[in-house]
């Protein structure tokens, strides 16, 4: 379902960015970058008008023709973005979210990992591996 | 569906107004009866119905609601009642009233009755029961007739004429016209009546209405079914819905019919296509965006109503729907969403089923609409509303930017040279597409489609329409603080103007963007826009920005081979052009080209003398994909004069501290650490903050220092939260093109310099050889490789690397080559020369001035090493050495500066014959006391003999005192010892040294021979070995004829050698001593007997003690004149005291223990003193011990004053009776004469002995009073009872 | 609890090897302390990432304490920090008057001057925590009596 998943520090650097080989991916890191803006704007909401807006999960950042990009912060100010094909609506928010959630225990565990060092790139397997299980459902 | 068009043309053939779809609409109330009363109330009522909310209760659960009613009252017609199956809600009349106010029974007989039938039985015969009548009273009325019926009786008919079980169908109106509390009572009443039959009546209708829809929703799988035809319907419902004002219910009849055709849309994407659908998949013929401006777009609804809508006119009209009642309910800001959503949506449906569209044509719908969503909303807002909202606005800016901007791509306008025929096909086509203007935006200059239209038109309208939209999307973004989005924005619009080939104008953005990727470390990112850069930097001949770009580029492992290797050849390409033209050369940052990993010195401490070479090793990591070959790669070094003062000593050279040389590990290297080559910093540490230093802290309390806390405290907190600006810190050389600017070189400094050095990619070992003329620090500050014309510098090496030259004094040094250095035996020394700054030149020497007691034993042949400073071995020579008796001079080697010169001498220091060495005297308590003033190497106890050499260097005009410490191996004592009066001199010697002797021929001599006197040696053989820490005895008997001088001096000599060296030549050793009054005076003799008529000693009993005390020599000459003797009628007696002591209390000691005698100085002169003891114990007891003391009468002065000594040695004196050997002591007590103070023996407090003159007691000089009954013992049987006793236990 | 327990033996063991592998090689115990802190830090960063997974997201600063001295210290030391102190001005400090780590050790003065080294595991852990959750501090500690300890966070301001 996922065409793009990406993972990225608090200091906004990419940690992790996959997309699926048959597209373009400069397109996505680009597309990805942007969203950052959307991120922070709905990050920095909290506490504001809209308090009760506490979840980690940020929903859709935006729409473009081709795809929809969402969002999702960590406590740790790390931020997850999932890019998904606009042609399958199919897809259902709450769908989008449990993958956000199989991603976050993922990436819980590689910061555990004493062979990751904060803030380097994610080079681990076992999170490899389920980065590839949400993109192959789509095909 | 039919009859419903049938309807609307019944409709238009009635007079009335035709209907208009809009919330001016008001539900239908038909009136019947007397019109003219009607009419006269109509405005009060019309007036009066909306001013009350009323309650709405709902069916299905939904929320009840107040609404203000109004109704459109009109007089009744058969015509409006709905005939059967007539799904229309608009024109649905929802109540039918009655007026009259007839109140004559007659009347009513004769014709309201009637006509009130025949009303009902038409409402009967449609099936509703939605009425009322309304009787209204007026007392005009009344007046005039007064024979009638109370008015309520016509009420009552009617009620039972009609209204049967339903009274409230029939209400009064009393006085309408008039202002009374009563009217008005009625009135309201009434009204609330109307009312709740009004909302009876929806809720009865509608709810009819929707079971329908509902039902005709079920069937929408059935053949035949038609969305549109349901749609229709729907749609009544939110008619009547906006109809009531109830706009969240009307929308949610839209969203319900959205959502449903979406689905159908999916469905048919995912294979199950309705055949209704097919008019949808018709090809786009029409893109004229969307239409907002009015409630209602009347030719789509024809198109939907007669089921040849196209997908975009369907959603089209939705969405104008939808729009319409958001607005009504004030959600402006979900419209701008909702739209967004609508078109990226029909984009993809459109793609789904496969719609054919113009190329194109969508992305005029898109600007088309877009355009149009923005004025709307900008129509229902003020400019503060807007601006706070651009986070709602901005997307559709956005989305209208990249359309216009592929349009302009599609339509030749973006390209240097302008559209070609084909394109301006293509833009004819398209503007075809767009229809002509509509009616409401024709007039308005700003219409979406006049923009279109013209941007369209020609290059330079599109360039206009394409940047204010882009700089008017930017400045949005930027508003709300989207910069990243504003950047990708501007980055296009770089793009366009690249495309336009005007790269000046895109140079700002294109850095702009960069800098935020580099900033942020996205690669891809900053690779694609620096290649975009690059491009830029070259079509406006930016050499030297190029350059520095094509470097990065070159070095970026996110390109291609190819491309990397081309960005390199653009540089060497430039390198390589003759300077023929402008020449100038160009300077670049290194950080991009090649890194410095590590640096190592040779030798690794960094440390040298002045001219000594010092090699630097550079590992240098290029970055480019192919070989390079620099001409020259040099390090600039700043040289800073050494202070005065902070010279180095030679010593500490060795083990420096690398103080200044920053991160220098022992071997010599310093590390550097790598930054990734593309300027992006490894962010993971980049932002990391200087690691914290904690230490462990305890607060003790000033007064007794307990504990009051511990704790943990951070040491270096203000470097810890210093903010450093983390966007500063990232910035690399190179990022933005400002780095040529960074690499400024530095000039008027030393270069290390290597030519012709090829760079490999990956590392590279590169080689210096560092200047060290002068003395003083050198500081690496830039390094710089030099390719043709261009030039890469690192502008400062970090970590600062250092190292040192120094330039030392020449100095000599002279030391022990064992431990220590012993005297008496020839021993080894080293001499070492290092030569510092200063040369030797052949010829010069080294002048020893000798001490006698210190002679220089040299060999001839003594040869000597040069060291160089690293310590490896460079010459060996032998030296010549001449010596007078005054100086030994020893000519030295020529040696080069900074070197070592080492050779050995032999020296011999004479042990010195009779040190008076206190330290080896021993005290009586057996530990050695030690004088300050007595040099004595603490850890063995030897004496040690400190000699000076005073030597003359060639290099200075002083002579330099070197003094060396020899230690003597043996300590000596010696003691007498006496038998009657014999005598016996011990000698004890200690070897105090670490090594082993052989002793031989020792020998005691008198030093003025007295030939009286004889020394027989006891000793049985000369030759003996003494190992380390051991000791010998040696004994003489001494005879002599006539009696000796009171003094005696003695020498014993020995003669030694080390053991372990066989060939040794033996050294002497020699010890004087003297003794004096060597002689036996007198012998104390003591006998025990037991009590008379016992042939034992019994515990218990008294028994006899004798002590006789015999002289046994003549007076000598020296006594004669002593004065403690007197004369007492020509015979001459001295006083002496004697006393029994028994210190183990063995005996008790019966009377007086003691007492004096005077005894005639005459040979064989004997005193007797008889006494009685008791013995204590019963076995074989010792005799007590017997003193014998000199008493010297008051007038006696003391021999000696008392020193200041006395005090120290009393207690050590007052044991003097102990075994043999303690007269040794005595008598080396006596050698230092300091006898007097045994006065204080008996009076130990007595503070000095010399202010009130007394009688004292002074001991005799030992062996001048000899015990011959020392050590004797007497058996002592216990007492008698306690034998029997003894023997009855048994 | 057993785990719990393993864990302070654990640290007591971490301890003592590190002082040990000071004195034989000879750095100065500030480096230990670090060390330890050091260690601390990297466990309290994977920590907190656990420990916030599924918590919501946090308001503010003053949110932020709450979450270490409640839910981070309990399950950490099993029991929640007695008393949060702030200044309001990026200084918090707060106060165990029964520290887990320091309970063995003695109650009182005894040991006193060995305390810090049993605290700078635990002040690691704060600083790590925070640290992952974006807030850079400084984290020291102070025991007068023990087990009683204050734990004082400095919290750098981010420009």
């Amino acid at each position: 379902m996922a065409v793009c998943v990406a993972v990225i520090a608090k200091e906004n650097y990419p940690l992790y960015i996959r997309s699926v080989p048959t597209q373009n991916e400069l397109k996505f890191h680009y597309t990805v970058h942007t969203s950052l803006d959307v991120v922070e704007e709905k990050v920095s909401a909290v506490g504001k008008a809209l308090a009760d807006q506490r979840e980690l999960y940020l929903g859709l950042l935006y729409p473009t023709e081709d795809y929809k990009v969402y969002g999702y912060v960590t406590n740790s100010k790390v931020k997850f973005v999932i890019v998904v094909d606009s042609s399958n609506t199919s897809l259902r928010d709450n769908e989008i979210r449990s993958m956000f959630r199989k991603l976050h225990n993922s990436f819980t565990d590689v910061m555990c990992n004493p062979f990751y060092n904060p803030g380097d790139a994610i080079q681990s397997r076992a999170f490899d591996s389920v980065v590839s299980g949400m993109m192959v459902q789509a095909c | 569906m039919v009859d419903q068009r049938e309807r609307s043309e019944s409709m238009e053939a009635h007079d009335e107004k035709p209907i208009i779809y809009t919330m001016e609409n008001k539900p239908i109330v038909t009136c019947a009866g007397d019109q003219a009363l009607f009419t006269s109330l109509y405005n009060a009522l019309a007036q009066q119905l909306p001013r009350e909310p009323m309650e709405w209760r709902r069916s299905y659960g939904r929320a009840p609601k107040m609404i203000h009613l109004e109704a459109n009252f009109v007089q009744f017609k058969e015509e409006l009642l709905p005939r059967e199956g007539n799904k229309a809600l608009l024109t649905f009349p929802f109540l039918h009233i009655y007026w009259t106010d007839c109140c004559d029974t007659e009347v009513y007989k004769a014709s309201v009755k009637d006509d009130m039938l025949r009303w009902q039985s038409t409402l009967r015969h449609h099936g509703t029961q939605d009425w009322l009548i309304v009787v209204v009273e007026t007392d005009g009325k009344k007046k005039n007739k007064t024979n009638l019926l109370p008015r309520t009786s016509i009420m009552d008919k009617i009620r039972n004429d009609f209204c049967n079980k339903q009274s409230d169908r029939c209400v009064a109106l009393a006085d309408p016209l008039k202002d009374s509390s009563r009217s008005q009572e009625s009135w309201s009443s009434f009204l609330t009546k109307l009312r709740t039959l009004l909302l009876m009546s929806f809720t009865k209708n509608l709810g009819r209405f929707e079971d329908d829809m509902r039902t005709m929703r079920e069937k929408r799988t059935e053949p035949g079914w038609s969305f549109c035809d349901y749609f229709m319907v729907q749609e009544e419902l939110a008619f009547v819905f906006e109809m009531l004002q109830q706009f969240e219910d009307a929308l949610v009849q839209y969203d319900e019919l959205d959502a449903l055709f979406t689905q159908y849309v999916l469905n048919f994407g995912a294979g199950d296509g309705a055949n209704w659908l097919g008019s949808f998949c018709q090809p786009v013929r029409s893109w004229n965006g969307l239409v907002l401006r009015r409630p209602i777009d009347m030719e789509k609804r024809e198109l939907i109503q007669c089921r040849d809508a196209s997908l975009l006119d369907l959603r089209s009209y939705l969405f104008s729907r939808q729009c319409t009642l958001l607005i009504f309910l004030q959600r402006p800001w979900e419209v701008t969403q909702r739209a967004l959503e609508l078109l990226h949506n029909c984009v993809q449906e459109l793609r789904l089923l496969e719609v054919s569209v113009l190329q194109g044509a969508l992305d005029c719908w898109v600007f088309l609409s877009c355009l149009e969503v923005l004025h709307r909303i900008e129509g229902c807002c003020d400019r503060a509303q807007l601006e706070a909202n651009f986070s709602h606005t901005v997307g559709l800016w956005t989305y209208a930017t990249e359309k216009l901007k592929s349009l302009g791509e599609l339509c030749g306008l973006v390209s240097e040279k302008g559209p070609d025929s084909e394109d301006l096909n293509r833009t004819v086509d398209l503007l075809a597409g767009l229809g002509t203007e509509r009616p409401e935006t024709a007039n308005s200059l700003q219409s979406p489609y006049k923009k279109l239209k013209e941007a369209l038109s020609s290059v330079e309208a599109f360039e206009k329409h394409y940047l204010d939209l882009s700089h008017a999307a930017m400045e949005m973004y930027r508003a709300i603080g989207r910069m990243r989005s504003a950047r990708l924005v501007g980055k296009s619009l770089a793009e366009f103007y690249m495309r336009k080939g005007e790269p000046q104008s895109a140079a700002l953005f294109l850095q702009d963007s960069l800098k935020s990727y580099v900033a942020e470390g996205w690669t891809l990112q900053i690779t694609h826009t620096r290649k975009q850069v690059a491009d830029c930097q070259k079509q406006l001949g930016q050499t030297e920005d190029y350059l520095q770009t094509s470097a990065l580029l070159a070095s970026d492992a996110n390109l291609t081979d190819e491309e990397r290797k081309h960005f390199c050849q653009e540089i060497l390409a430039f390198a390589s052009q003759t300077s023929s033209g402008q020449a100038q050369k160009a300077a670049l940052s290194m950080s991009a080209f090649a890194q410095l990993r590590e640096l190592r010195f040779r030798p690794a401490t960094a440390v040298l003398h002045v001219g000594s070479a010092l090699q630097l090793e550079l590992c240098l990591c290029s970055l480019m994909p192919v070989p390079v070959h620099l001409e020259q790669l040099s390090a600039s070094v700043l040289f800073t004069m050494e202070q005065p003062g902070q010279k180095i000593p030679y010593g500490s050279l060795q083990r420096r501290p690398s103080h200044g040389i920053a991160g220098l590990s022992p071997d010599g290297v310093v590390l550097f650490p790598a930054t990734s080559p593309s300027g992006v910093p490894s962010l993971g540490l980049a932002s990391a903050p200087p690691t914290l230093e904690l230490s462990e802290i305890q607060d003790r309390s000033p007064s007794d220092n307990a504990l009051n806390s511990t704790g943990v405290v951070c040491k270096n907190v203000h470097l810890l939260l210093r903010r450093q600006d983390s966007s500063t810190s990232m910035e690399m050389p190179g990022a933005g093109s400002a780095s040529a600017a960074a690499v400024a070189m530095e000039d008027g400094m030393q270069q290390l310099k290597t030519l012709d050095v090829t760079l490999l990619p990956g590392n590279n070992i590169v080689h210096f050889t560092a200047p060290s003329q002068k003395a003083g620090t050198y500081t690496l500050r830039q390094l710089c490789a030099t390719v043709g014309r261009v030039q890469f510098l690192l502008p400062h090496i970090y970590p600062v690397v250092q190292y040192e030259v120094y330039s030392q004094e020449p100095q000599l040094t002279i030391e022990p080559l064992s431990e220590n250095l012993l005297a008496g035996l020839p021993q080894k020394v080293k001499f070492s020369i290092v030569t510092g700054h200063y040369t030797l030149k052949k010829g010069e020497a080294l002048q020893l001035s000798n001490t006698e007691s210190m002679p220089i034993l040299h060999t001839h042949t003594c040869s000597a090493q040069i060291l160089s400073s690293t310590g490896e071995l460079v010459g060996e020579n032998t030296l010549s050495i001449h010596s007078s008796e005054k100086v030994t001079s020893i000519s030295l080697p020529p040696t080069l500066p900074y070197h070592t010169l080492l050779f050995h001498l032999e020296v011999l220091c004479h042990i010195p014959t009779s040190p008076a060495r206190p330290e080896s005297e021993r005290l009586t308590n057996g530990e050695v006391r030690y004088r300050t003033k007595s040099h004595v190497c603490h850890n063995s106890g030897m004496a040690s003999v400190d000699q000076k050499v005073s030597v003359d260097c060639p290099w200075s005009i002083y002579s330099t005192l070197i003094s060396l410490t020899f230690y003597i191996p043996f300590k000596a004592k010696y003691s007498l010892l006496s038998a009657g009066k014999r005598k016996y001199i011990q000698v004890f010697l200690q070897n105090v040294s670490e090594t082993n002797f052989r002793l031989d021929n020792q020998s005691l001599t008198q030093r003025q021979p007295t030939p009286t006197l004889e020394l027989s040696s006891l000793n049985a053989k000369a030759q003996q070995l003494v190992h380390s820490k051991q000791s010998v005895f040696c004994l003489w008997e001494v005879k002599w004829k006539t009696d000796p001088p009171a003094c005696l001096q003695f020498s014993f000599s020995a003669s030694f050698a080390p053991s372990d060296v066989p060939g040794a030549e033996l050294k002497p050793y020699v010890y004087d001593f003297q003794l004096e009054r060597v002689s036996t005076l007198y012998s104390v003799r003591a006998e025990i007997r037991p009590g008379s008529g016992e042939q034992h000693c019994r515990t218990g009993a008294l028994c006899g003690l004798e002590v006789s005390i015999t002289r046994l020599t003549e007076p000598s000459d020296a006594e004669r004149d002593d004065e403690e003797t007197t004369e007492t009628e020509g015979l001459r007696t001295t006083k002496l005291m004697y006393e029994v002591v028994d210190n183990s209390s063995n005996w008790a000691v019966c009377g007086k223990s003691s007492g004096l005698v005077s005894m005639p100085v005459a040979a064989s002169a004997t005193h007797k003193v008889q006494m009685e003891l008791m013995p204590l114990f019963a076995g074989h007891l010792p005799f007590p011990s017997i003193k014998v003391l000199k008493y010297l009468p008051h007038n006696a002065t003391p021999a000696i004053q008392p020193d200041t000594d006395s005090c120290l040695e009393n207690d050590n004196l007052s044991l003097l009776d102990k075994g043999l050997d303690d007269q040794a002591d005595t008598a080396s007590l006596r050698s230092r004469g300091s006898v007097h103070s045994l006065g204080s023996c008996d009076q130990p407090q007595q503070p000095a002995p010399r202010v009130l003159p007394m009688p004292r007691l002074e001991p005799f000089a030992p062996g001048q009073v000899f015990n011959c009954s020392r050590g004797r013992q007497v058996l002592v049987l216990p007492a008698a009872d306690d034998h029997i006793l003894e023997v009855n236990a048994t | 609890m057993a785990d719990e327990a393993l864990f302070q033996f654990l640290h007591n063991e971490v301890i003592q090897y590190v002082y040990k592998s000071a004195e034989n090689g000879e750095m100065e115990n500030g480096r230990c302390v670090s060390k330890l802190e050091h260690l601390g830090f990297r466990v309290g960063q994977g920590l907190i990432e656990r420990f916030t997974k599924d918590t919501s997201r946090f308001k503010d600063e003053l949110d932020v304490m709450k979450f270490i001295c409640k839910d981070y210290w309990t399950s950490v030391f099993k029991k929640q920090i007695d008393n949060l102190r702030t200044n309001h001005q990026g200084i918090y400090v707060l106060q165990d008057n029964k520290f887990r780590l320091l309970t063995q050790l003695s109650s009182g003065k005894q040991y006193l001057e060995h305390a810090p080294k049993y605290l700078a595991f635990a002040c690691g852990l704060v600083r790590g925590g925070l640290s992952n959750l974006g807030v850079r501090s400084i984290v020291t500690a102070e025991v007068s009596v023990m087990p009683a300890c204050d734990i004082r966070i400095m919290i750098k301001q981010v420009n």
